[in-house]
Protein backbone atom coordinates (compact mmCIF):
# COMPACT_ATOMS: atom_id res chain seq x y z
CA UNK A 1 0.00 0.00 0.00
CA UNK A 2 2.82 2.32 0.89
CA UNK A 3 4.52 1.90 -2.28
CA UNK A 4 1.36 2.15 -4.04
CA UNK A 5 0.66 5.50 -2.52
CA UNK A 6 4.67 6.33 -2.55
CA UNK A 7 4.32 5.66 -6.79
CA UNK A 8 1.65 8.29 -7.46
CA UNK A 9 3.26 10.79 -5.53
CA UNK A 10 5.64 10.88 -9.29
CA UNK A 11 4.61 14.82 -9.52
CA UNK A 12 6.02 16.28 -6.02
CA UNK A 13 8.80 18.62 -6.39
CA UNK A 14 9.06 19.46 -2.96
CA UNK A 15 12.63 18.63 -1.75
CA UNK A 16 12.06 18.67 2.04
CA UNK A 17 9.13 16.57 1.86
CA UNK A 18 11.23 13.52 -0.62
CA UNK A 19 11.55 11.37 2.79
CA UNK A 20 8.44 10.73 4.47
CA UNK A 21 5.73 9.38 2.60
CA UNK A 22 3.62 10.12 5.49
CA UNK A 23 3.31 13.39 4.37
CA UNK A 24 3.06 13.02 0.65
CA UNK A 25 -0.12 10.67 -0.08
CA UNK A 26 -3.68 11.60 -1.39
CA UNK A 27 -4.97 14.64 0.99
CA UNK A 28 -7.65 12.40 3.23
CA UNK A 29 -4.14 11.51 4.96
CA UNK A 30 -2.92 15.12 6.04
CA UNK A 31 -2.38 16.56 8.26
CA UNK A 32 -0.84 13.50 9.89
CA UNK A 33 -1.60 12.94 13.05
CA UNK A 34 1.09 12.10 15.60
CA UNK A 35 0.30 8.61 16.56
CA UNK A 36 0.11 7.83 13.06
CA UNK A 37 3.69 8.84 12.57
CA UNK A 38 5.11 5.56 13.39
CA UNK A 39 3.00 3.83 11.57
CA UNK A 40 3.51 5.28 8.42
CA UNK A 41 7.56 5.17 9.75
CA UNK A 42 7.38 1.70 10.11
CA UNK A 43 5.24 0.97 6.62
CA UNK A 44 8.16 2.90 5.39
CA UNK A 45 10.91 1.12 6.50
CA UNK A 46 9.27 -2.25 6.24
CA UNK A 47 7.98 -1.47 2.57
CA UNK A 48 11.84 0.13 1.09
CA UNK A 49 13.50 -2.43 0.57
CA UNK A 50 10.40 -4.32 -1.37
CA UNK A 51 10.43 -1.00 -4.01
CA UNK A 52 12.40 -2.52 -7.04
CA UNK A 53 13.22 -0.54 -10.04
CA UNK A 54 13.90 -1.50 -13.36
CA UNK A 55 16.05 -0.07 -16.27
CA UNK A 56 13.47 -0.09 -18.92
CA UNK A 57 14.19 0.90 -22.90
CA UNK A 58 12.25 0.92 -26.20
CA UNK A 59 11.09 -2.29 -27.10
CA UNK A 60 13.12 -1.62 -30.56
CA UNK A 61 16.38 -2.25 -28.73
CA UNK A 62 18.04 -5.54 -28.36
CA UNK A 63 17.30 -7.51 -24.99
CA UNK A 64 20.96 -7.36 -23.95
CA UNK A 65 22.42 -7.14 -20.35
CA UNK A 66 23.73 -3.80 -19.17
CA UNK A 67 26.96 -3.61 -16.31
CA UNK A 68 26.64 -0.74 -14.07
CA UNK A 69 28.98 1.35 -15.77
CA UNK A 70 27.48 1.28 -19.02
CA UNK A 71 24.11 2.27 -17.27
CA UNK A 72 25.76 5.07 -15.98
CA UNK A 73 27.44 6.40 -18.95
CA UNK A 74 24.12 6.01 -20.83
CA UNK A 75 22.50 8.32 -18.03
CA UNK A 76 24.90 10.94 -17.79
CA UNK A 77 25.43 11.40 -21.47
CA UNK A 78 28.45 10.26 -22.08
CA UNK A 79 27.44 7.26 -24.66
CA UNK A 80 25.01 9.13 -27.02
CA UNK A 81 24.15 5.58 -29.27
CA UNK A 82 23.20 2.67 -28.58
CA UNK A 83 25.72 0.10 -30.14
CA UNK A 84 23.07 -0.66 -32.81
CA UNK A 85 23.40 3.03 -33.79
CA UNK A 86 20.48 4.57 -32.68
CA UNK A 87 20.58 8.12 -30.36
CA UNK A 88 20.59 7.20 -26.67
CA UNK A 89 17.15 9.48 -25.24
CA UNK A 90 16.91 9.31 -21.60
CA UNK A 91 14.13 9.87 -19.31
CA UNK A 92 14.12 10.74 -15.74
CA UNK A 93 12.27 11.96 -12.92
CA UNK A 94 12.28 15.03 -11.02
CA UNK A 95 15.29 14.77 -8.39
CA UNK A 96 12.90 14.78 -5.52
CA UNK A 97 10.97 11.47 -6.44
CA UNK A 98 11.92 8.52 -4.39
CA UNK A 99 12.05 6.17 -7.61
CA UNK A 100 14.63 8.08 -9.01
CA UNK A 101 16.63 8.71 -5.80
CA UNK A 102 16.00 4.80 -5.26
CA UNK A 103 17.22 3.84 -8.91
CA UNK A 104 20.17 6.20 -9.23
CA UNK A 105 21.43 4.67 -5.81
CA UNK A 106 20.88 0.85 -6.26
CA UNK A 107 21.13 0.50 -9.97
CA UNK A 108 23.41 3.14 -11.28
CA UNK A 109 25.65 3.41 -7.67
CA UNK A 110 25.47 7.20 -7.67
CA UNK A 111 24.36 9.24 -5.01
CA UNK A 112 21.66 11.67 -6.54
CA UNK A 113 23.66 14.56 -5.69
CA UNK A 114 26.22 13.59 -7.47
CA UNK A 115 24.16 12.90 -10.82
CA UNK A 116 22.55 15.87 -10.95
CA UNK A 117 25.86 17.41 -10.24
CA UNK A 118 27.04 16.07 -13.54
CA UNK A 119 23.99 17.35 -15.49
CA UNK A 120 24.63 20.67 -14.26
CA UNK A 121 28.30 20.86 -15.12
CA UNK A 122 27.37 19.97 -18.65
CA UNK A 123 24.44 21.90 -18.95
CA UNK A 124 25.96 25.19 -17.88
CA UNK A 125 29.67 24.40 -19.31
CA UNK A 126 28.44 24.03 -22.47
CA UNK A 127 29.71 20.53 -22.86
CA UNK A 128 26.41 18.17 -22.50
CA UNK A 129 23.04 18.46 -22.21
CA UNK A 130 20.02 17.48 -19.36
CA UNK A 131 18.12 14.68 -19.59
CA UNK A 132 14.24 15.02 -20.42
CA UNK A 133 12.28 15.47 -17.48
CA UNK A 134 9.06 13.94 -17.54
CA UNK A 135 6.27 13.92 -14.59
CA UNK A 136 5.19 10.55 -13.51
CA UNK A 137 6.21 7.28 -14.05
CA UNK A 138 3.28 6.55 -15.99
CA UNK A 139 4.68 9.41 -18.45
CA UNK A 140 7.94 7.88 -18.51
CA UNK A 141 6.59 4.63 -19.37
CA UNK A 142 4.96 6.18 -22.16
CA UNK A 143 7.12 8.32 -23.37
CA UNK A 144 10.42 5.26 -23.26
CA UNK A 145 7.39 3.28 -25.76
CA UNK A 146 7.02 5.94 -27.94
CA UNK A 147 10.67 7.29 -28.39
CA UNK A 148 13.15 4.76 -30.26
CA UNK A 149 16.44 4.68 -28.45
CA UNK A 150 14.58 5.65 -25.35
CA UNK A 151 15.83 4.66 -21.37
CA UNK A 152 14.21 5.10 -18.03
CA UNK A 153 12.71 3.57 -15.33
CA UNK A 154 10.10 1.91 -13.45
CA UNK A 155 9.14 0.34 -10.09
CA UNK A 156 8.43 -2.90 -11.84
CA UNK A 157 8.52 -5.06 -15.57
CA UNK A 158 5.66 -2.07 -17.14
CA UNK A 159 2.61 -4.22 -18.57
CA UNK A 160 3.53 -2.51 -22.25
CA UNK A 161 5.15 -4.51 -24.91
CA UNK A 162 6.70 -1.41 -26.31
CA UNK A 163 8.96 -1.13 -23.54
CA UNK A 164 11.60 -3.62 -22.54
CA UNK A 165 13.30 -3.95 -18.96
CA UNK A 166 16.82 -4.58 -19.16
CA UNK A 167 19.09 -6.37 -16.74
CA UNK A 168 21.81 -4.46 -14.89
CA UNK A 169 24.97 -6.06 -13.41
CA UNK B 1 36.91 33.56 -34.87
CA UNK B 2 34.68 30.70 -34.95
CA UNK B 3 32.83 31.25 -31.36
CA UNK B 4 31.35 35.10 -32.89
CA UNK B 5 30.65 32.84 -35.87
CA UNK B 6 29.06 30.17 -33.84
CA UNK B 7 27.32 33.38 -32.01
CA UNK B 8 25.58 34.75 -34.62
CA UNK B 9 24.55 31.76 -35.95
CA UNK B 10 22.64 30.92 -32.97
CA UNK B 11 21.21 34.36 -32.72
CA UNK B 12 20.43 34.43 -36.99
CA UNK B 13 18.66 30.96 -36.04
CA UNK B 14 17.24 31.75 -33.14
CA UNK B 15 13.14 32.30 -33.66
CA UNK B 16 13.58 29.98 -36.25
CA UNK B 17 14.88 28.09 -33.77
CA UNK B 18 12.16 28.24 -30.99
CA UNK B 19 9.29 27.46 -33.38
CA UNK B 20 11.18 24.41 -34.75
CA UNK B 21 11.07 23.17 -30.98
CA UNK B 22 7.31 24.04 -30.14
CA UNK B 23 6.61 22.20 -33.26
CA UNK B 24 8.67 18.88 -31.98
CA UNK B 25 6.38 16.22 -31.83
CA UNK B 26 8.39 14.69 -28.29
CA UNK B 27 9.51 11.75 -30.20
CA UNK B 28 12.67 12.40 -29.64
CA UNK B 29 13.84 11.80 -33.11
CA UNK B 30 13.42 15.33 -35.01
CA UNK B 31 16.72 17.00 -36.11
CA UNK B 32 15.28 19.93 -33.62
CA UNK B 33 14.04 18.10 -30.93
CA UNK B 34 17.40 17.99 -29.21
CA UNK B 35 17.23 22.03 -28.74
CA UNK B 36 17.81 23.09 -25.29
CA UNK B 37 17.66 26.58 -23.55
CA UNK B 38 18.30 26.68 -20.00
CA UNK B 39 19.36 29.51 -17.29
CA UNK B 40 19.95 31.00 -14.16
CA UNK B 41 19.46 34.64 -12.27
CA UNK B 42 20.73 35.26 -8.51
CA UNK B 43 20.37 38.21 -6.31
CA UNK B 44 22.43 38.71 -3.24
CA UNK B 45 22.85 41.07 -0.28
CA UNK B 46 26.26 41.52 1.30
CA UNK B 47 26.75 43.67 4.58
CA UNK B 48 30.67 43.85 5.90
CA UNK B 49 31.95 45.35 8.65
CA UNK B 50 34.36 47.18 7.09
CA UNK B 51 36.17 47.38 3.53
CA UNK B 52 34.34 47.05 0.41
CA UNK B 53 33.73 43.31 -0.57
CA UNK B 54 31.22 43.38 -3.88
CA UNK B 55 29.82 46.91 -3.94
CA UNK B 56 29.53 49.37 -0.60
CA UNK B 57 29.23 46.23 1.28
CA UNK B 58 29.92 48.25 4.52
CA UNK B 59 26.24 50.32 3.85
CA UNK B 60 25.29 46.84 2.49
CA UNK B 61 25.18 46.28 -0.55
CA UNK B 62 23.04 44.39 -3.44
CA UNK B 63 25.61 44.93 -6.35
CA UNK B 64 25.94 41.29 -6.77
CA UNK B 65 23.89 39.91 -9.34
CA UNK B 66 23.84 37.05 -12.23
CA UNK B 67 21.96 36.51 -15.17
CA UNK B 68 22.46 33.48 -17.54
CA UNK B 69 21.11 31.88 -20.65
CA UNK B 70 21.98 29.02 -22.86
CA UNK B 71 21.18 27.07 -25.24
CA UNK B 72 22.41 24.08 -26.96
CA UNK B 73 21.91 22.26 -30.03
CA UNK B 74 22.55 18.10 -30.71
CA UNK B 75 22.00 17.90 -34.51
CA UNK B 76 24.37 14.40 -34.65
CA UNK B 77 24.52 11.96 -31.69
CA UNK B 78 28.27 12.81 -32.05
CA UNK B 79 28.00 16.42 -32.29
CA UNK B 80 27.19 19.45 -29.79
CA UNK B 81 27.05 22.92 -30.24
CA UNK B 82 26.03 25.56 -27.16
CA UNK B 83 26.84 28.45 -26.56
CA UNK B 84 26.06 30.84 -23.15
CA UNK B 85 25.74 34.71 -22.47
CA UNK B 86 26.15 35.46 -18.62
CA UNK B 87 26.04 39.13 -17.26
CA UNK B 88 27.35 39.44 -13.65
CA UNK B 89 27.42 42.67 -11.85
CA UNK B 90 29.93 42.46 -9.16
CA UNK B 91 30.55 45.67 -7.28
CA UNK B 92 33.14 47.40 -8.98
CA UNK B 93 34.82 44.61 -10.80
CA UNK B 94 32.04 43.75 -13.07
CA UNK B 95 28.91 46.24 -14.46
CA UNK B 96 26.66 43.28 -15.31
CA UNK B 97 27.52 43.97 -19.40
CA UNK B 98 26.36 40.55 -21.14
CA UNK B 99 29.11 38.82 -22.03
CA UNK B 100 29.85 35.69 -24.26
CA UNK B 101 30.58 32.99 -21.22
CA UNK B 102 31.32 30.28 -23.88
CA UNK B 103 30.32 29.28 -27.33
CA UNK B 104 31.72 25.98 -28.53
CA UNK B 105 31.30 22.93 -30.86
CA UNK B 106 31.79 19.98 -29.39
CA UNK B 107 32.94 16.83 -30.99
CA UNK B 108 32.64 13.19 -29.86
CA UNK B 109 35.06 11.49 -32.10
CA UNK B 110 34.61 7.85 -30.13
CA UNK B 111 32.74 6.53 -27.16
CA UNK B 112 32.54 3.49 -25.87
CA UNK B 113 31.74 1.52 -22.54
CA UNK B 114 35.93 1.54 -22.04
CA UNK B 115 36.76 4.62 -23.48
CA UNK B 116 35.65 8.35 -25.00
CA UNK B 117 37.78 10.90 -26.74
CA UNK B 118 36.94 13.76 -28.32
CA UNK B 119 37.92 17.90 -29.04
CA UNK B 120 35.82 21.01 -28.58
CA UNK B 121 36.67 24.34 -30.39
CA UNK B 122 35.50 27.74 -29.68
CA UNK B 123 34.69 29.73 -26.49
CA UNK B 124 35.50 27.14 -23.87
CA UNK B 125 35.64 27.34 -19.90
CA UNK B 126 38.83 26.16 -18.59
CA UNK B 127 38.54 22.97 -16.47
CA UNK B 128 40.36 24.17 -13.55
CA UNK B 129 39.91 22.39 -10.05
CA UNK B 130 36.51 21.42 -8.55
CA UNK B 131 34.60 24.54 -9.58
CA UNK B 132 35.83 27.01 -12.35
CA UNK B 133 33.97 25.90 -14.80
CA UNK B 134 30.25 26.58 -13.44
CA UNK B 135 31.42 28.76 -11.39
CA UNK B 136 29.32 31.40 -12.58
CA UNK B 137 26.22 29.61 -11.85
CA UNK B 138 24.51 29.89 -8.02
CA UNK B 139 23.39 26.00 -8.02
CA UNK B 140 27.18 24.54 -8.46
CA UNK B 141 29.16 26.79 -6.21
CA UNK B 142 29.96 25.48 -2.82
CA UNK B 143 28.59 28.67 -1.46
CA UNK B 144 27.39 32.26 -2.09
CA UNK B 145 31.22 32.87 -2.88
CA UNK B 146 33.29 30.35 -4.63
CA UNK B 147 36.85 29.84 -1.79
CA UNK B 148 38.23 33.30 -2.63
CA UNK B 149 41.71 32.17 -2.26
CA UNK B 150 41.99 29.53 -4.75
CA UNK B 151 39.28 30.87 -7.07
CA UNK B 152 39.89 34.37 -6.66
CA UNK B 153 37.17 37.00 -7.70
CA UNK B 154 39.47 40.09 -8.28
CA UNK B 155 40.91 38.57 -11.26
CA UNK B 156 38.90 35.47 -12.17
CA UNK B 157 38.50 36.85 -16.11
CA UNK B 158 42.20 35.11 -16.62
CA UNK B 159 41.24 32.23 -15.86
CA UNK B 160 37.64 31.41 -16.70
CA UNK B 161 37.63 31.03 -19.96
CA UNK B 162 40.44 30.55 -22.99
CA UNK B 163 39.43 31.12 -27.16
CA UNK B 164 41.12 27.69 -28.37
CA UNK B 165 40.86 24.04 -29.08
CA UNK B 166 40.44 21.29 -25.88
CA UNK B 167 40.85 17.29 -26.66
CA UNK B 168 39.59 15.22 -23.81
CA UNK B 169 39.56 11.77 -23.61
CA UNK B 170 37.84 9.75 -20.75
CA UNK B 171 38.69 5.74 -19.97
CA UNK B 172 36.63 3.72 -17.50
CA UNK B 173 38.44 0.83 -15.85
CA UNK B 174 37.21 -1.19 -12.99
CA UNK B 175 39.22 0.82 -10.51
CA UNK B 176 37.26 3.81 -11.32
CA UNK B 177 37.27 6.19 -14.53
CA UNK B 178 40.15 8.74 -15.74
CA UNK B 179 39.83 11.91 -16.92
CA UNK B 180 42.64 13.86 -19.42
CA UNK B 181 41.71 17.25 -21.10
CA UNK B 182 44.81 19.11 -22.74
CA UNK B 183 43.25 22.89 -24.03
CA UNK B 184 45.56 25.23 -25.90
CA UNK B 185 44.62 28.82 -27.13
CA UNK B 186 43.98 32.44 -25.32
CA UNK B 187 42.90 33.56 -21.92
CA UNK B 188 40.29 35.90 -22.17
CA UNK B 189 41.54 38.86 -20.31
CA UNK B 190 39.61 42.29 -18.95
CA UNK B 191 41.08 45.64 -16.66
CA UNK B 192 40.47 43.74 -13.68
CA UNK B 193 43.29 41.72 -14.48
CA UNK B 194 45.92 44.71 -14.73
CA UNK B 195 44.12 46.26 -11.25
CA UNK B 196 45.41 42.70 -9.54
CA UNK B 197 48.59 42.04 -11.32
CA UNK B 198 49.92 45.47 -11.90
CA UNK B 199 47.99 47.29 -9.26
CA UNK B 200 46.43 49.82 -10.88
CA UNK B 201 44.90 51.33 -14.11
CA UNK B 202 47.78 52.38 -16.33
CA UNK B 203 47.26 53.93 -19.58
CA UNK B 204 47.48 51.01 -22.08
CA UNK B 205 45.88 47.53 -22.45
CA UNK B 206 46.77 44.03 -21.12
CA UNK B 207 46.35 41.50 -23.60
CA UNK B 208 47.09 37.54 -23.70
CA UNK B 209 49.32 35.69 -25.39
CA UNK B 210 47.30 33.13 -27.24
CA UNK B 211 49.72 29.86 -26.72
CA UNK B 212 48.83 29.67 -23.07
CA UNK B 213 48.33 25.91 -22.03
CA UNK B 214 45.53 24.68 -19.78
CA UNK B 215 45.42 20.85 -18.53
CA UNK B 216 43.07 19.08 -16.52
CA UNK B 217 43.65 15.33 -14.71
CA UNK B 218 40.86 13.16 -12.58
CA UNK B 219 41.06 10.10 -11.37
CA UNK B 220 37.25 9.00 -9.88
CA UNK B 221 36.67 6.05 -7.72
CA UNK B 222 33.89 3.49 -8.65
CA UNK B 223 30.32 5.45 -7.95
CA UNK B 224 32.64 8.76 -8.18
CA UNK B 225 33.19 8.53 -3.57
CA UNK B 226 36.45 9.69 -3.92
CA UNK B 227 37.88 12.29 -6.84
CA UNK B 228 41.16 13.33 -7.48
CA UNK B 229 42.47 16.15 -9.67
CA UNK B 230 45.20 17.97 -11.04
CA UNK B 231 44.69 20.90 -13.24
CA UNK B 232 46.47 24.00 -14.14
CA UNK B 233 47.31 26.94 -16.63
CA UNK B 234 50.72 28.48 -18.46
CA UNK B 235 49.97 31.36 -19.89
CA UNK B 236 51.69 35.13 -20.43
CA UNK B 237 50.30 38.35 -20.18
CA UNK B 238 51.77 41.87 -22.22
CA UNK B 239 51.18 44.64 -21.39
CA UNK B 240 51.07 47.48 -24.05
CA UNK B 241 51.42 51.22 -22.89
CA UNK B 242 49.88 52.93 -26.09
CA UNK B 243 51.02 56.53 -24.97
CA UNK B 244 53.68 59.06 -26.99
CA UNK B 245 54.60 60.53 -23.46
CA UNK B 246 57.08 58.27 -21.59
CA UNK B 247 55.18 55.59 -19.89
CA UNK B 248 54.99 55.07 -16.20
CA UNK B 249 55.23 51.29 -16.91
CA UNK B 250 57.09 50.07 -19.87
CA UNK B 251 55.85 47.43 -22.53
CA UNK B 252 56.06 44.28 -19.90
CA UNK B 253 54.89 41.26 -19.47
CA UNK B 254 54.12 38.80 -16.86
CA UNK B 255 54.05 34.99 -16.63
CA UNK B 256 51.70 32.81 -14.79
CA UNK B 257 51.38 29.00 -13.95
CA UNK B 258 48.36 28.74 -12.13
CA UNK B 259 47.90 24.80 -10.70
CA UNK B 260 45.23 23.14 -8.47
CA UNK B 261 45.25 19.80 -6.54
CA UNK B 262 42.20 18.97 -5.45
CA UNK B 263 40.29 15.68 -3.41
CA UNK B 264 36.39 15.35 -2.88
CA UNK B 265 35.20 12.56 -0.87
CA UNK B 266 31.83 11.74 -0.98
CA UNK B 267 29.41 10.64 1.48
CA UNK B 268 25.27 9.88 1.54
CA UNK B 269 24.93 12.81 3.67
CA UNK B 270 27.86 15.04 3.50
CA UNK B 271 31.15 15.90 1.06
CA UNK B 272 34.44 16.53 2.48
CA UNK B 273 36.07 18.66 -0.21
CA UNK B 274 39.77 20.35 -0.31
CA UNK B 275 42.15 22.47 -2.67
CA UNK B 276 45.16 23.33 -2.85
CA UNK B 277 46.25 26.20 -5.22
CA UNK B 278 49.94 27.73 -6.32
CA UNK B 279 50.44 30.36 -8.71
CA UNK B 280 54.15 30.89 -9.32
CA UNK B 281 54.16 34.73 -11.11
CA UNK B 282 56.92 36.26 -13.35
CA UNK B 283 56.50 39.53 -13.92
CA UNK B 284 59.96 41.39 -16.42
CA UNK B 285 60.37 44.34 -18.62
CA UNK B 286 58.39 47.01 -16.94
CA UNK B 287 61.01 49.89 -16.55
CA UNK B 288 62.75 50.93 -13.88
CA UNK B 289 59.93 51.84 -11.32
CA UNK B 290 58.51 48.37 -11.61
CA UNK B 291 61.84 45.88 -11.51
CA UNK B 292 61.01 42.34 -12.64
CA UNK B 293 60.11 40.23 -9.40
CA UNK B 294 59.36 36.44 -8.73
CA UNK B 295 56.96 34.87 -6.74
CA UNK B 296 54.54 32.30 -5.84
CA UNK B 297 51.03 33.28 -4.45
CA UNK B 298 49.41 30.42 -2.70
CA UNK B 299 45.70 29.32 -1.21
CA UNK B 300 44.16 26.03 0.36
CA UNK B 301 40.97 25.06 2.00
CA UNK B 302 39.32 22.14 3.62
CA UNK B 303 35.38 22.41 3.17
CA UNK B 304 32.57 20.55 4.46
CA UNK B 305 29.25 20.16 3.07
CA UNK B 306 26.12 17.80 5.50
CA UNK B 307 22.73 17.51 3.71
CA UNK B 308 20.48 17.91 6.51
CA UNK B 309 17.39 16.32 4.02
CA UNK B 310 17.82 16.15 0.19
CA UNK B 311 17.05 20.11 -0.02
CA UNK B 312 19.50 21.60 3.14
CA UNK B 313 22.81 21.88 3.28
CA UNK B 314 25.15 22.94 5.78
CA UNK B 315 28.51 24.00 4.94
CA UNK B 316 31.68 25.28 6.81
CA UNK B 317 35.23 25.82 5.14
CA UNK B 318 38.51 27.31 6.51
CA UNK B 319 40.60 28.53 3.81
CA UNK B 320 44.34 30.15 3.67
CA UNK B 321 45.70 32.42 1.37
CA UNK B 322 48.96 34.44 0.59
CA UNK B 323 50.06 36.86 -1.91
CA UNK B 324 53.80 35.36 -1.46
CA UNK B 325 53.83 32.10 0.28
CA UNK B 326 57.55 33.08 1.08
CA UNK B 327 56.20 36.36 3.06
CA UNK B 328 53.19 34.56 4.76
CA UNK B 329 52.96 37.90 7.06
CA UNK B 330 53.00 39.98 4.57
CA UNK B 331 55.72 42.11 5.81
CA UNK B 332 58.33 41.96 3.65
CA UNK B 333 55.83 43.08 0.57
CA UNK B 334 54.82 45.81 2.78
CA UNK B 335 58.27 46.85 3.22
CA UNK B 336 58.48 47.21 -0.67
CA UNK B 337 55.48 49.23 -1.23
CA UNK B 338 57.16 51.66 1.68
CA UNK B 339 54.89 50.93 3.72
CA UNK B 340 51.71 52.40 2.19
CA UNK B 341 50.04 48.64 1.93
CA UNK B 342 49.79 47.43 5.38
CA UNK B 343 51.23 44.09 6.05
CA UNK B 344 47.78 42.17 6.48
CA UNK B 345 47.37 43.06 2.46
CA UNK B 346 49.59 39.60 2.19
CA UNK B 347 47.50 37.26 3.38
CA UNK B 348 43.75 35.87 3.99
CA UNK B 349 42.53 33.34 6.22
CA UNK B 350 38.95 32.84 6.15
CA UNK B 351 36.11 30.80 7.90
CA UNK B 352 32.95 30.20 6.53
CA UNK B 353 29.41 29.10 7.53
CA UNK B 354 26.79 28.41 5.01
CA UNK B 355 23.12 27.53 4.60
CA UNK B 356 21.39 26.66 1.68
CA UNK B 357 17.93 25.23 1.22
CA UNK B 358 16.88 24.24 -2.38
CA UNK B 359 12.98 25.06 -2.13
CA UNK B 360 12.04 22.78 -5.34
CA UNK B 361 14.02 22.21 -8.29
CA UNK B 362 13.74 26.02 -9.74
CA UNK B 363 14.53 28.07 -6.51
CA UNK B 364 17.48 28.17 -3.62
CA UNK B 365 18.19 30.61 -0.52
CA UNK B 366 21.08 30.80 1.12
CA UNK B 367 22.67 32.49 3.94
CA UNK B 368 26.47 33.00 4.73
CA UNK B 369 29.15 34.17 7.25
CA UNK B 370 32.38 35.06 7.15
CA UNK B 371 35.49 35.78 9.40
CA UNK B 372 38.13 37.06 7.69
CA UNK B 373 41.61 38.29 8.73
CA UNK B 374 43.66 40.20 6.14
CA UNK B 375 42.87 41.35 2.50
CA UNK B 376 44.78 39.58 0.08
CA UNK B 377 41.46 38.39 -1.09
CA UNK B 378 40.25 41.93 -2.02
CA UNK B 379 39.69 43.64 -4.83
CA UNK B 380 42.47 47.04 -4.75
CA UNK B 381 39.57 47.99 -7.23
CA UNK B 382 37.05 48.18 -5.01
CA UNK B 383 39.47 48.95 -1.89
CA UNK B 384 42.01 51.94 -4.01
CA UNK B 385 43.21 53.59 -0.59
CA UNK B 386 45.65 50.72 0.54
CA UNK B 387 46.20 52.68 4.22
CA UNK B 388 42.74 51.81 4.69
CA UNK B 389 42.11 48.41 4.60
CA UNK B 390 40.73 47.00 8.12
CA UNK B 391 42.70 43.76 9.02
CA UNK B 392 39.62 41.85 10.55
CA UNK B 393 36.58 42.03 9.27
CA UNK B 394 33.19 39.76 8.98
CA UNK B 395 30.64 39.57 6.37
CA UNK B 396 27.44 38.15 6.13
CA UNK B 397 25.25 37.63 3.10
CA UNK B 398 21.98 36.35 1.71
CA UNK B 399 21.19 35.03 -1.67
CA UNK B 400 18.16 33.98 -3.52
CA UNK B 401 18.60 32.29 -7.08
CA UNK B 402 16.61 30.93 -9.78
CA UNK B 403 16.83 28.64 -12.57
CA UNK B 404 15.44 26.47 -15.62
Amino acid sequence: MTVERVAKQDRDDAWHSGRDPGHLGDGRLQPCSPCLVPLFLALYLCSAPLMAQELIVNGSLPDVALTRNEALLYFTGRLQLWPNGMPVKVFVLPDSNLLHREFVKSVLGLYPYQLRRVWDRQVYSGTGQAPILVGSEQEMIERVASTAGGIGYAHSEPDDGRVRPLEVH
Amino acid sequence: MLYRALLIGVLINWPFLSVRADAGDGDGTGYWDNLQIHGFASLAGIKTSDNRFFGDSPHTSFDFSELGLNVSLRPAPTLLISAQLLARRAGEMYDGEPALDYALLDYCAAATPDYRLGLRVGRIKNPLGLYNETRDVPFTRPGIFMPQVVYFDQVRNLLLSSDGLVLYGDAYTGLGSLSLSVLHGRAVVDENVEWAYLNGDFPGDVESRSDSWIWSLWFATAGDRLRLGFSGASLSVDFDPRTSAPPILGAGSFDILYWIASIQYDAEDWTLSAELMREPIDWHDFGALYPDRRLTAEGYYLQAAYRVSPGIELMMRYEEGFADRADRSGKAMSRVGGGQGPAHMGYSKIWTAGLRWDLDRHWMLRLEYQRHSGTFTLSSRENPYLPGQVKDWNLVAAQIAFRF
